[in-house]
């Protein structure tokens, strides 16, 4: 619409321009006749007529175009700055859930699974102990039947002691006496090892029983802790192949993101245009505001020096002179 | 610390593209509408590493703003890029003769922007 209303002014400003450049006036049959003071006023009116009503279309369309380009400029500015603004939160986000939450975790189950071998390990030293104390059980019970053996051949000892001091008549009645105190120990040391024997044998019957429930147990902990080890692996590895995943898919947002800023970039780098073509419809405006103070006169050469000498670029100064379009010329950097 | 660059230009799309390319290239930027909004914002000695300003612009033109920034002690040696549609050879030896370092021209790319701005300060 506003390219439309821009050509069309063009034209009319063109056709107008050209008509007072080439300083003719028009045939009879085109306009009614008229005397040439009379033709000149009438050009003066119909130059103020259209003149303010060019002005303001122009004025209106180059504010319209500014509007709209600043606020599509100012919205990709936006979205370029929320872009970097993500790009740079999910890089920090992925490098910290790798480096941080990640690692931490690792550790911290690693300690988890690091206690429990920790306790397996000292039961498998209790266990240790209770073989011990069973290896020293059986030889308690070993040393018991030796004082069993002993205590049988004393008393046989203090048989035939006794056998020996009756023979020997009143001589011999007194050792007879201690011969039979020697039986009677040889008799209670025979009782007390059978006795040893019978705990020896409990204690054995307790320590068997311990030891199998530990080692049961143990069994059953150290299945457990491999369970929860293989367990916290695999949690750690689908952690990771999560992560990963994350990872990968966020670099391909950030690829995306990352095409999509620069195109945006472009994009605003394009729409500098607006600068430009502003410049150039102040300047026809501008002139066309002085069209009708000089339409009386039809002095287009006044009117066209004043057009070029508000010109500020290149193509404006060519496409005066050539009266075509001409092409935006390249950034120029001068250091002084 | 980020270097800061004042840009001074009457058209926003023109402040935003340079905007962008300057923050994208880690510098942080101040914007003013035109001379006497750029005077208006620096009258309070904000540190200016550069200054980026058109030559046409309403209230203050380039050319005056840059000879009026120079009287300020603050800004005597802040260097000032001159960035504009202008192709006369005259407006360029004013700007010169104004205390401007540079003279780039539109439409500019980023980059060329960019590498005149390297030149006269590090981001």
């Amino acid at each position: 619409m506003a390219e439309l209303l821009i050509g069309a002014i063009a034209l009319a400003a063109g056709f107008g321009a050209g008509y007072l450049a080439r300083g003719r006036r028009p045939s009879a049959a085109s306009l009614p006749a008229a005397p040439p003071d009379r033709y000149a006023e009438k050009v003066a009116d119909f130059a103020g007529a259209v003149a303010p009503v060019w002005s303001a279309q122009i004025d209106s369309s180059r504010a319209q175009m500014e509007t709209a380009i600043s606020q599509l400029t100012e919205t990709f500015a936006g979205i370029v700055e929320n872009l970097d603004s993500v790009l740079a939160s999910s890089a920090g986000a992925l490098a910290q859930g790798q480096h941080g939450s990640f690692d931490r975790s690792r550790d911290r189950l690693g300690d988890v699974v690091g206690s429990l071998d920790e306790a397996l390990s000292a039961n498998h030293e209790s266990l240790n102990e209770l073989h011990s104390l069973l290896g020293l059980n059986e030889e308690l019970r070993s040393m018991s039947g030796e004082v069993t053996r002993i205590a049988a051949q004393t008393n046989l000892l203090a048989l035939n002691a006794a056998i020996e001091a009756q023979r020997a008549g009143a001589v011999g009645a007194s050792f007879g006496v201690v011969a039979m105190e020697v039986r009677q120990l040889a008799d209670r040391s025979q009782n007390t090892s059978a006795r040893m024997v019978e705990k020896v044998d409990r204690v054995a019957e307790a320590i068997n029983s311990v030891l199998a429930a530990a080692e049961a147990s143990g069994e059953r902990e150290g299945n457990a802790v491999a369970h929860a080890n293989g367990e916290v692996q695999a949690v750690l590895d689908d952690l990771m192949g999560a992560l990963s995943q994350m990872q990968s898919s966020s670099q391909e947002l950030e690829r995306a993101a990352i095409g999509i800023r620069g195109e945006i970039s472009d994009s605003l780098v394009s729409l500098q245009f607006q600068d430009r073509v502003g410049q150039m419809l102040e300047h026809l405006r501008d002139n066309i505001a002085r069209f009708p103070e000089v339409a009386a006169t039809l002095d287009s050469r006044a009117l066209l020096a004043e057009l070029s000498s508000k010109y500020t670029m290149a193509e404006e100064h060519q496409a005066h002179t050539s009266q075509k379009a001409s092409k935006v010329s390249e950034s120029e950097i001068t250091f002084f | 610390m980020a270097k800061t660059i004042l840009i001074v230009d009457d058209s926003a799309s023109v402040r935003q593209v340079v905007s962008i390319a300057l923050k994208g290239a880690g510098y942080e930027v101040i914007t003013a509408n035109d001379g006497k909004d750029a005077l208006s914002k620096m009258s309070g000695g904000q540190r200016l590493h550069l200054i980026i300003s058109d030559v046409n612009m309403p209230n203050m033109d380039g050319i005056t703003f840059v000879a009026e920034a120079k009287k300020l002690p603050a800004y005597k040696f802040t260097p000032i890029i001159m960035l504009t549609t202008e192709s006369q050879d005259d407006k360029k030896k004013q700007a010169q003769a104004a205390g401007a370092k540079a003279w780039v021209t539109k439409p500019f790319q980023p980059e060329q922007m960019l590498s005149a701005v390297s030149k006269l300060v590090a981001p």
